[in-house]
Order: C-alpha cells, then structure tokens, then sequence
C-alpha cells in the first residue's frame, strides 16, 4: 500500500521531472558565478516549490550586480561536483530518509571547508517533518555546531538590504536559524517557504499568496532571498569596519 | 756563590715513617738482648748497632732526600723598548705639528744623546712594535713604522716579555687594551700626545634597531664625545643620502665630556635604508673622519594592507577575502560593487546597506597607505576617472603591489588598454571578446613557472608526494577565462593546457612595484577542487598568501636568503656571507648557478669568493674589505635576486684618538715603573732600577740522595759487616 503523502510526493515530483526537467550539467559545462544547486534526497518531498529559481534570479539581476543561471541544478550528496556548487539548497515539507554516512562526511566536509547551504522548511508551520528530519541530520553532520537563530545585526540581514521583516509565504518564525563556524555561517535555515513566495507559474502568475501580510510580505521574501544570496558571496563583507557606522545610521532612521 | 741545602719529599706519610722507624730500633734492640747472653755485651753491641745502622739507612729512604745546589749568575741588564703604532699613534703630537709616532721616534733616536744609543751602551735594548700583536723591529726598521690598525693589548705584550728582560719602555698615547694587574716586567711609560691641547668631537656609539617598521617611528640613540668644546649648541644630523631625514641641536655642557641625543623618524617605505649621521666639523677640531657614522636598517611591514575592489559578488571574491582574511599579517579593506547604476531601485535608500565606493578618497589621498591593490573583476569605465587610474599607476611605480584579477571585466572590453592600467598590467587583450565561459580547462606550469616563488609551492602544500608539474595539472579545470597575450617584459607562470596556451597567471615589474594578472575568474575552484579530493585548503590558500607576499616583495619569498655576519665587518678582515637558496622542491636539472658580487661604498665591483658549504643549497661568500662605508652584497640565480648592504666602519670612524695619559700613569704604578716625559730623567731611573734590581739569575739543580751510589755503599758495608761478624761469631 502506498500512503496518500507518499503517493502526492510521486505525483508531484513525476510532474516536475517531466513538466520542468532540471538541467543535467555537470563539471565538463561551464556556469555563471551564480546558481541554485537543489538538493535531491531520499524520501519525503525534496522539490516543494519547482519554479521559484527564474522569479528569483530575474530579480536579482534586476536589482544587484550578480550574474545568475536562470536554471536549477539539481544535484544529490553522492555528486562529486557538489564542492563546486556555490549556493546549495534543499528544501521540503515533510520527513526524509537519514543520509547515509558517505553523505553525511561529504556534507561536513563541504560546509567546513566554505560550502553554503540554504535549508527551507516549506510546510508552514513549526516541527513537522521536514524540520525534524532536517535538524536530526544537521545534528550529525556538524556535531559541535548548533542550529542557532541568528542575532539581528547578522551579516545575512544586511549584506544588500538592511532587513527588518523576513517576510515569505508564511509567516512562521521572524528570524533565521544557522549554524555558525568561525565568524561564517555555511547553513542558514528557513521556516517561512522563502521560495514559496518567490515562486510564478509558466504565465508569470504567483503561485502562492503570502499570508497574512500579502504583496508586502511577498517583497520581504524577495529582499531576504537576495541577502542571503549576497551573503553566500560575500560572507561577512559588511561587518568590515568601514561599513559598520553607515549601517548603525541607515538602522536608526 | 753556592748554596746547598737537603730537602726531603717523603713517599709515605710520616707516620707511617715514624712508626718504621720505631719498629726497626725496637727489633735491634731486641736482638741486641737476645743475643748478648751468646756473645757477650760488646759483641751484640756491635752486630745490633750495625744491624740498626742499616734498618734506619733503609727507612730514611722513604724521606727521599735531595740535594739542592742553587748557583747565581750575574747578567748584563736587557731593556725592551715598546713602540704604539696603533691607529691613533698617527693623530698630531705635543706641538701640534708631527703625528705621535713621528714624536716617539724623535724620542727615540734624536737629541743631543739619543735615548736609543745610550740605552743601547748600557744594556741589551730590543725594540718592539706593539700593534695589533708584539713583533720585534730593528732600529734601522722605526723609521718606516706607520700607524694603524686596532688598539695593542698590552697585557699579551708583558706576558710574552716577562723573564727575558729586565724592564720595558712604553712609548704611546694611552690607547692601549690593559686590564689592571700585577706583572712582574717593571713598565716604564713615556707619554706621547698633549691632552691639554686635544679639540675633538666625535660620534662615540650610535644605538639603532637593525630592523625597523614601516610607518613607525625608528629611534636611534647617538652619545657624542667632546674635548675642548664647552658650551657648544650644534646639531647632530640623520640623513638618507643627501636628503635630510631630521636634525636635533644638542648643548655640550663639560668637557672632555660625553651627551646622549636621540633622533627619530618614520621609515616610509620597506626596503634597505642606508642612513648616516654625523655632526659638522667645529674649528681647532683635531679628527673629522670620526664625526660621521653609516649604518644601515631593513625597514619591513608590520601589516600587509590591502585594499581589494570587487566588481560584483562572486565566489572568487568570497575565496579571496576568507584566504586574505586567514592571514593575520594581512590587513584588508575590501569594497564589493552590489549594484551598479543601471540596477534597478525599488526601495528608499535607508532600506539598503550600500555605502558609496569612496573613490576620490581611496584613489587619489588614501591609495599609498596601501601596499597591494587587487582589481577583482572591476569595470573602471564606471566608476574610475583617468587621474584615478594615473594615481594607481603612480602607486604601482613607486613600489606598489597590483593585482587584476579575471573576469568578463578584467580588461573592460578593452578599455584598459588605452589607459594607464593597461599599461602596466603584464598581459593585452587580443580582441574585444576577451572573456570565454565555455569549456572548462585545466592549467599548466610554464618554464618560469617552475622556478618562479609563486607557483612553486608542491611539496609543502600538495602533501601527496605529487611533482610540481602534475600538482598543477591536477588542478580543477577553470570554467571561465581571459583570452589575452602576454607583454614581451612579463613572464608567464600558468597558461591553459588545451589549444591555444592562453596566459592564466601573469607577472611583471612595473617601475619599483610589481603587477600579476590572475585571468580567471574561477581560482575559487583550485580551492574547492583540493577539498573535493580531501586534500585539505592549503593549496589556495597559499598561493594567495604568496600572490600577496611577492606582489609587496615580502623578502621571506625571495628564492635567495642571505645572513649578514652578526658582527659589523672591519677593513682588511675577511667578511662571511651565507647564502641559502630555495631550491629545495626543484629537480637538479632546474637548479640554477649562483653568481656572487660585492660592490665597494663607490659602486665598483669588488674581488670576492664563493664556495658551497656541506649543507645542500647553501653557500659561503666572502670578501675583504678595503676601506670604510656601505658595501652592496648581490646574489643572482635563475629563480631570482637579492641585494643586501652591509656597513664595514672606516679606520677613524668613532675613533677616541684623545691622549690617555692616565692610563699609561696607572699602568707604570700597577707594574712598578715611572711615568715619565724627560729623556735623561727615564736613563736616570732605568739605571736606578737595574741597580736596584740587580741583574742577576739563581739556576737551582736538586738530586736525589739515593741515587748516590756511596750512600748505597754504606748500607751494602753496614749489611756486610754485621754478615760477617754474626758468621765470625758464630751466629750464622
């Protein structure tokens, strides 16, 4: 017997396979500086918002200096080409399989060595699946680190935008949680389904509405999305000294 | 005149002798009452005295006693004559007109009776030459003597003198090296040089750091001596070169007398400074070679500042400034355009963290403050006027550090050519498609590249046992790169493997500064790349640290290393370098020759030797000095070259040439001589003293007793005797 969660899983991940398929590019192909690298996992569901890259890319490059790839890669832990993926992201709403110890240490050695992971819980809500499952693997990746939220003068709230409000489609937690290694946070981890609110069908229509807060906390998503890429780029560029008064004036405004 | 006298050295303690010679009477004296009821009374007296006579002969030999015979001869009376003919022994005499030595020759040798030939009717007079050692000088050979050299040590002298000769004569003006002491060669002394008259001024010490900081403040501590100059204000000058660095008055209260100023400054630039200081010669003034002193100090960063512009956000930018970061000798301002002015602006300003890039202030005030300036993929056309781009170009030319880093703007679609970048970048642009992103290729190391301290960085990093040309072959290939030519006075270091062999890593000169060239934009990946394979960061974070250190000419990159002896070099004394080159990681065929070269302070080249040592890749330079001032030391291989200054001191620098007419007091007391200044006064007291003394020696001869064959007769007669008297008698 197969479950209904598990049967929706299939249904939607067959649709993306075949509506969208993720470009298979691998070393021998070159890249811009910037793209997605979306992880693929085992169990639950690990392509919660298919078509959030585009919207978001279209943005940034609208609004920063970044070059980006309008397309995803879409990579798993066993991919040896995982250390040259420059933003990793994994994403989901429910459980999923433990890694395996090979990923585990491919994991780990990736983040410690200056990987980036941008981890999202889609859901909606607090400590369901995929964030048990989430935390329970991080747990083991990086022993000696925890999943902290992250003070509000973090470089990530202020790498481009000076952020106040998180925003995304739902509106969970007010804050970022990330594991932090020696002044550099290589994980930093969502509750708000960011890409959610990020997300446009094939005719250029949202597909999600952001609640409570609607369009304003749809622009939120978009400017935290963009500091968070800007910080997987620059780490902590703006906690330099010459930065730091201009940003203590632009925040007591 | 005999004097004989017995000692005795005993071969046992004398107790043990003692007690012997108890035993040995007690037994006589036992036989004596044993056998007197036999013989009778005079008889047994008899056999026991002869009996005792030769026990006590045999114990006395344990007291070994020798015969000593002293004899005392009489000698004729020998006078040595000491001769200064150190470096101030040349410096103006009593009258101001002849040098010292020129006086104590005419104290020798002229006059109405000179002292020489008087002495010499008299006694036996040799004559020394007491400079750097004692050496014994005819007198047909005084007129030729000459001063020089360091000051006599006097004390040597009088040990090597003691027992051949009755007294000496010292003739100096007190430089001499005495430690206060006992000798048993009376000293007459005879000054040379008026101390009254003496007007000098002199730079005694200079206290100064071998090593200084850029940027700080360099303290050097100068004492200058005076006689003859109370209540002078003059001032004491640092210079480099002809420029002034700083002057400092300073009053001279007592004289002779000694005042301590310091003089400092702010070393602007690393590298060898060559420096002197002096003071300007004052009338009536006896020395001026002394009132100048050279010296010479490494001014080295205390932090590497860097200022790097990034022209987006990039993976590159990130790997740069963690490896930057990473080195706490690295001091990094860093500015990373976020948007450029085409980007849209949804928000008011107060919602973004960007700051205005400082431009005119980073680039035309602030920009000498640095020591490297990195271009990370940077579109001056934007934000860059051209006398912000002639200001860099002036930074580089003075001895700046500049590094252009690759990417679709590195050359700004070939608008850097006409500029005052593209002039001193190492590398052009062959069209105006100078970027490629679409096939990913690997790099190689070039020829220059396997010697050049940059790229060659294997075996301390790679760990893998892997040689330098597959370390670099192994690389992850690089997605995106700059299609660009080389300049004819660059030297390229990586090129990529496949088709056309396009430059990757760039060097040149440029002015005093240096200038990479780094055409890609994907180095982060050698970082990744290593990680992937868990080789660990050390690769890129090295080349990096070495890409900083060779750009601001860290001298710990230099392929050649030079140790300067510890102790200034002297003129005439042969001066060691060694020299260590970096070849260590580098195949044998790849080693280069060493060419070693000394240039005098005038800049000519010099005669000098070079030998290797024992030790691999390192070598022993040498040469000799012939006169004071800054010598230039070179060292050339292949891979590289090394200058290095050494200050050999002059023969009169910080020479105290003031007659010491204390010291030769204090040395004629402490030895039981005179000090005296008058010729007939001195032949009058070396009489006195040789009579006094008498001239006489006692040979002293010791023999042992027992080896006298008549005492061993008296004990054999002793013996015998009492044999045949006990045999005549019956005992036997």
């Amino acid at each position: 017997m197969i479950s209904r969660r598990e049967f929706l899983s299939l249904t939607l991940g067959l649709t993306a396979g075949l509506l969208f398929p993720g470009p298979k590019l691998s070393l021998s192909a070159s890249s811009p500086q910037f793209f997605f690298a979306q992880l693929k996992y085992r169990g639950g569901e690990w392509d919660p918002n298919p078509d959030f890259v585009e919207p978001m890319i279209e943005e940034l490059e609208l609004r920063t200096s970044i070059d980006g790839m309008k397309e995803r890669r879409v990579t798993t832990l066993s991919d040896p080409d995982l250390f040259f993926y420059p933003f990793l992201y994994i994403a989901g709403k429910y459980e999923f399989d433990p890694f395996t110890p090979q990923e585990r240490e491919m994991l780990r050695r990736f983040l410690t060595y200056g990987g980036f992971l941008f981890a999202e819980d889609t859901v909606g809500a607090k400590g369901f699946g995929f964030d048990q499952a989430f935390r329970r693997e991080m747990k083991q990746v990086l022993p000696d680190h925890e999943l902290k939220r992250l003070p509000a003068d973090h470089s990530v709230y202020q790498s481009f935008y000076i952020i106040g409000n998180i925003g995304g489609r739902q509106k969970v937690n007010s804050y970022l949680e990330g594991m932090t290694i020696d002044g550099w946070t290589p994980v930093i981890y969502s509750q708000n389904d960011l890409s959610g609110a990020w997300e446009k069908d094939r005719f250029g229509k949202w597909v999600h509405e952001c609640v409570p807060g609607g369009e304003f906390q749809r622009s939120a998503a978009f400017k935290m999305g963009i500091n968070i890429i800007v910080y997987s780029l620059t780490s902590d560029y703006k906690k330099d000294v010459i930065h730091h008064p201009f940003i203590m004036r632009r925040q007591s405004l | 005149m005999t004097l004989d006298q017995i000692t005795i050295a005993p071969i046992f303690p004398m107790w043990l002798i003692f007690l012997l010679f108890v035993f040995g009477a007690a037994s006589a004296i036992l036989q004596f009452f044993l056998i007197r009821r036999r013989l009778g009374h005079s008889k047994a007296l008899i056999i026991s005295i002869l009996r005792l006579g030769a026990i006590l002969f045999l114990i006395s030999f344990a007291l070994n006693p020798s015969l000593v015979v002293k004899k005392e001869h009489r000698t004729s009376p020998t006078v040595a004559i000491l001769l200064d003919t150190s470096l101030s022994m040349g410096q103006p005499g009593q009258t101001g007109k002849a040098s010292r030595l020129d006086e104590a020759r005419a104290f020798l040798m002229e006059g109405q009776n000179p002292l020489l030939k008087s002495l010499s009717e008299k006694y036996e007079v040799k004559v020394f030459e007491l400079g750097e050692s004692l050496k014994a000088v005819e007198v047909d050979e005084l007129a030729r003597l000459k001063p020089g050299g360091v000051k006599g040590d006097l004390n040597a002298a009088l040990q090597e003198l003691r027992g051949k000769n009755t007294l000496a004569v010292l003739l100096s003006d007190g430089h001499l090296k005495w430690d206060s002491g006992q000798s048993n060669l009376p000293l007459f002394t005879v000054p040379m040089g008026n101390p009254i008259e003496y007007k000098d001024l002199l730079i005694k010490t200079v206290k100064a750091p071998t090593l200084a900081f850029r940027g700080r403040e360099v303290v050097i501590d100068v004492t200058i001596k005076n006689y003859g100059y109370t209540g002078l204000t003059l001032p004491v000058l640092l210079k480099d070169g002809i420029k002034l660095l700083t002057a400092k008055n300073t009053h001279i209260q007592v004289s002779p007398g000694e005042v301590t100023t310091s003089l400092s400054f702010i070393p602007d630039e690393v590298g060898q400074k060559n420096l002197s200081i002096s003071i300007p010669q004052q009338f009536g003034e006896s020395l001026v070679a002394n009132n100048s002193v050279n010296l010479s100090i490494k001014v080295v960063r205390d932090k590497i500042r860097v200022l790097m512009v990034s022209g987006n956000p990039s993976m590159n930018y990130r790997f740069m400034r963690m490896a930057l970061k990473s080195d706490p000798s690295v001091d990094l301002l860093s500015f990373v355009i976020l948007r450029t002015p085409s980007d849209i602006l949804n928000v008011p300003t107060q919602e973004l963290s960007l700051i205005p890039f400082p431009v005119e202030t980073l680039f035309s005030k602030e920009i000498k403050n640095f020591d490297l300036l990195i271009f990370d993929n940077v579109s001056y056309s934007l934000y860059l006027s051209p006398h912000h781009l002639e200001s860099i170009r002036d930074f580089v030319r003075e001895g700046g550090g500049f590094a252009a880093i690759g990417g679709p703007h590195l050359l700004d679609e070939g608008r850097y050519a006409v500029t005052p970048i593209g002039e001193m970048l190492p590398v052009r642009s062959v069209g105006k498609e100078d970027y490629r992103r679409d096939s990913p290729t690997r790099v190689r190391l070039s020829q220059a590249g396997t010697v050049h301290p940059l790229t060659r960085l294997s075996l301390d990093v790679a760990g893998d046992g892997s040689d330098l040309l597959s370390f670099w072959q192994d690389m992850p290939p690089l997605d995106g790169i700059n299609l660009l030519e080389a300049k004819s006075s660059s030297a390229v270091l990586l090129e990529t493997v496949d088709g056309t062999p396009w430059p990757i890593l760039t060097v040149s000169n440029y002015g005093k500064g240096r200038v990479l060239a780094l055409a890609t934009d994907y180095s982060w990946k050698w970082y990744m790349g290593k990680v992937a394979r868990g080789k660990g960061n050390m690769a890129y974070l090295k080349l990096v640290d070495r890409m900083v250190r060779w750009l601001t000419k860290d001298p710990g990159l230099d392929p050649v290393q030079m140790t300067l002896p510890e102790n200034p070099g002297s003129i005439g004394k042969e001066t060691e370098i060694r020299i260590k080159l970096r070849e260590g990681d580098l195949a044998p065929n790849l080693r280069s020759p060493v060419l070693f070269s000394v240039f005098s302070p005038e800049g000519l080249k010099i005669e000098s030797k070079l030998k290797p040592t024992e030790q691999p890749s390192e070598y022993l330079g040498s040469f000799l000095p012939q006169k004071g001032g800054i010598y230039k030391i070179k060292v050339e291989t292949q891979a590289g070259h090394l200058e290095e200054f050494m200050v050999i001191a002059g023969p009169l620098e910080s020479l105290d040439a003031a007659p010491d007419h204390e010291q030769l007091k204090m040395i004629s007391s402490s030895t039981g001589g005179k000090y005296l200044s008058n010729a007939d006064n001195l032949l009058r007291e070396i009489e006195g003293d040789t009579q006094k003394r008498g001239s006489r020696f006692i040979e002293e001869k010791r023999s042992s007793v027992w080896a006298t064959p008549y005492v061993m007769a008296i004990v054999l007669g002793l013996l015998v005797s009492e044999w045949y008297f006990r045999r005549r008698w019956g005992l036997v």
